[in-house]
């Protein structure tokens, strides 16, 4: 009877620690639950928020965000997702947005030359201009792809080189090849590759990357990720458009 | 604002993960021939060896507590919503804000460059602790020469003292260091300890510290160009063999480094730029743009970007 008693009083603290613990457990796991409940509302209620906002930019409510003043920006450039870009009804209203906000210079690019496909063969057939730039009564937009940007740099130092050569040869002194940015510009211009740097780049898809956009003309351009083509609303990108004119850049000084 | 799209919590007892994100990254190449694969995932650490006490082992097991704790040693724990196989494999940094920061503080400029200093011991400290491979760090740019002159003599000051400070440590823990930019408009005694650090540190392999000095994007690919062109001039190549891959392999990354390419590239300070930070190489970056200072910059705005390029589905161009 003392060793059963004794049995008892040595097991039930364990087993009361057990306990306890099991409690503690699932209490500590209801407060985690609940705190990621939290922070998804908060999330929601902050998405909620911007579709509302931009909602209400679509609708001409807020008079700040019509007639924007875009001084500041001599061309845009807009990144698709090749995938989206195979909806060009998407691209097609996009362009007639801008157009309406008075952009008047655009370049598009996706990676893999969609849009040079469909888009750009329909500009060439409307206006008899080169696949990658065409003039339309406001705008010019220009559309590129992989093989204009890092390509394009390639070619560019084949010119330049196979350039230096041809002049060293000539002056039969051998100098050593010393190239500046602005040879580099030039010759990216004789290859027809320079265009202008865009100070303001949307990105639609599902990553925030610029996709390869020509290096050479992304400086000092502003980035703005607007999530997938397929959600684009008027709103987005007039809030894109304003707080980009309300910027203030000072080039490393 | 957390993206609703990126909200993404794990249970701290490793029952249950509620992912909110889109569909999970996946990392492919890149189209780019030369760039080198973003991330080689490391073994996880098995969880038994990771919760189970050291003192509840039998005595014969002395071999398995050993590997236990290498094994542990070796695979530090993440925070919870981190996943060691989704860890970009090399991170880029514009530490952007300092000057901002010292301003709303009532501070001079340099004491705002010295809190960064501090803020850039912690980053290298948790990516050396969470297995990034490569770090990238744009510390002053070429277009910073035309700071004044106080204040550029102050960081080329600090940037000797950091060097100088760290040398032990990095040798300690493995740190390689290696410097891109025009090292030929630094103060020469600068340029000396450059080379002896780097020197010093070349043979380690835990993680690739790249510091940008002097960097500009441009002159990269400048330069570039003009090493393929000895090349064409020895005779080595032809123009003709000049390609996009020429070009990438003589860019000052993709010299030293094995991972040149970053896969998540942070901007503070609320700037949404490259302002010529690896323009070749940032192609397929995540780009993170927060709004807080890098002085303010602390471990939990670091596992919200990292959070943030494990929950993009990145494609690449191509489709899934």
């Amino acid at each position: 009877m003392y060793l059963a008693h004794g049995i008892t009083r040595a097991l039930a603290p364990p087993v009361q620690k057990f306990q306890s613990s099991i409690i503690l457990k699932w209490i500590l796991g209801f407060c985690w639950y609940l705190l990621h409940l939290v922070v998804s509302l908060v999330d929601m209620v902050c998405f909620l928020n911007h579709l509302l906002l931009s909602s209400i930019i679509s609708t001409g409510l807020l008079r700040k965000y019509q007639n924007l003043k875009l001084n500041n920006l001599n061309c845009l450039a807009i990144v698709v997702d090749s995938e989206e870009a195979e909806d060009i009804t998407k691209t097609q209203k996009l362009l007639s947005w801008l157009s309406s906000i008075d952009v008047k210079c655009i370049t598009l690019y996706d990676l893999q030359g969609v849009l040079k496909r469909t888009i750009g063969n329909d500009f060439k057939s409307m206006t008899n201009t080169s696949l990658r730039e065409c003039k339309m009564s406001k705008m010019t937009v220009e559309i590129l792809s992989l093989s204009d940007g890092k390509e394009g740099i390639a070619k560019a130092a084949n010119f330049l080189i196979s350039k230096y050569m041809k002049d060293d040869s000539l002056r039969c002194n051998g100098t050593k090849p010393t190239f500046s940015e602005s040879q580099v510009s030039n010759a990216l211009e004789a290859i027809g590759y320079k265009g202008p740097d865009p100070e303001l780049l949307l990105v639609y898809g599902p990553a925030r990357c610029h996709l390869g956009f020509p290096p050479w003309r992304l400086r000092y351009t502003e980035i703005i990720h607007m999530g997938s083509l397929r959600f684009m609303n008027y709103g987005s990108l007039a809030r894109a458009l304003y707080d980009f004119s309300k910027k203030n850049q000072n080039y490393g000084k | 604002m957390l993206s609703y799209s990126s909200v993404h919590l794990a249970s701290p007892f490793n029952h249950h993960q509620t992912i909110l994100s889109s569909s999970p990254r996946r990392g492919l190449i890149p189209n780019d021939s030369s760039a080198s694969f973003s991330y080689r995932p490391r073994p996880s650490p098995s969880l038994t060896s990771s919760l189970s006490p050291v003192a509840a082992l039998p005595a014969g097991s002395s071999a398995t507590t050993l590997v236990d704790e290498a094994e542990q040693e070796a695979a530090p724990s993440l925070p919870s919503p981190l996943k060691r196989e989704l860890l970009p494999g090399h991170v880029a940094i514009i530490m952007d804000g300092n000057s901002r920061w010292a301003r709303a503080r009532g501070m001079p400029t340099s004491a705002g460059h010295e809190a960064g200093y501090q803020v850039l011991k912690k980053i290298l400290e948790l990516s050396y602790k969470w297995g990034i491979r490569t770090l990238t760090v744009f510390a002053f740019s070429a277009e910073n020469w035309n700071r004044p002159k106080v204040e550029v003599d102050f960081l080329l000051m600090l940037f000797e003292r950091v060097l100088k400070e760290g040398i032990e440590d990095f040798m300690r823990v493995g740190i390689r260091i290696c410097l891109i930019g025009d090292s030929t408009e630094l103060p020469e005694s600068l340029q000396k300890l450059i080379k002896e650090v780097t020197e010093a540190t070349k043979n380690n392999t835990k993680l690739d510290f790249i510091v940008a000095i002097s960097y500009s994007g441009r002159r990269d690919i400048t330069q570039a160009c003009k090493s393929i062109a000895e090349k064409v001039k020895h005779g080595l190549i032809e123009p003709a063999d000049i390609t996009e891959s020429l070009v990438a392999q003589e860019l000052e990354t993709n010299r030293i480094v094995e991972l040149p390419y970053p896969d998540l590239l942070i901007r503070t300070s609320g700037e949404l730029r490259l302002s010529n930070f690896l323009l070749w190489q940032s192609a397929y970056s995540e780009l993170f743009f927060t709004d807080t200072r890098w002085p303010d910059f602390a471990e939990a705005d670091y596992i919200e970007a990292l959070t943030c390029y494990q929950s993009r589905q990145r494609r690449f161009g191509q489709r899934i």
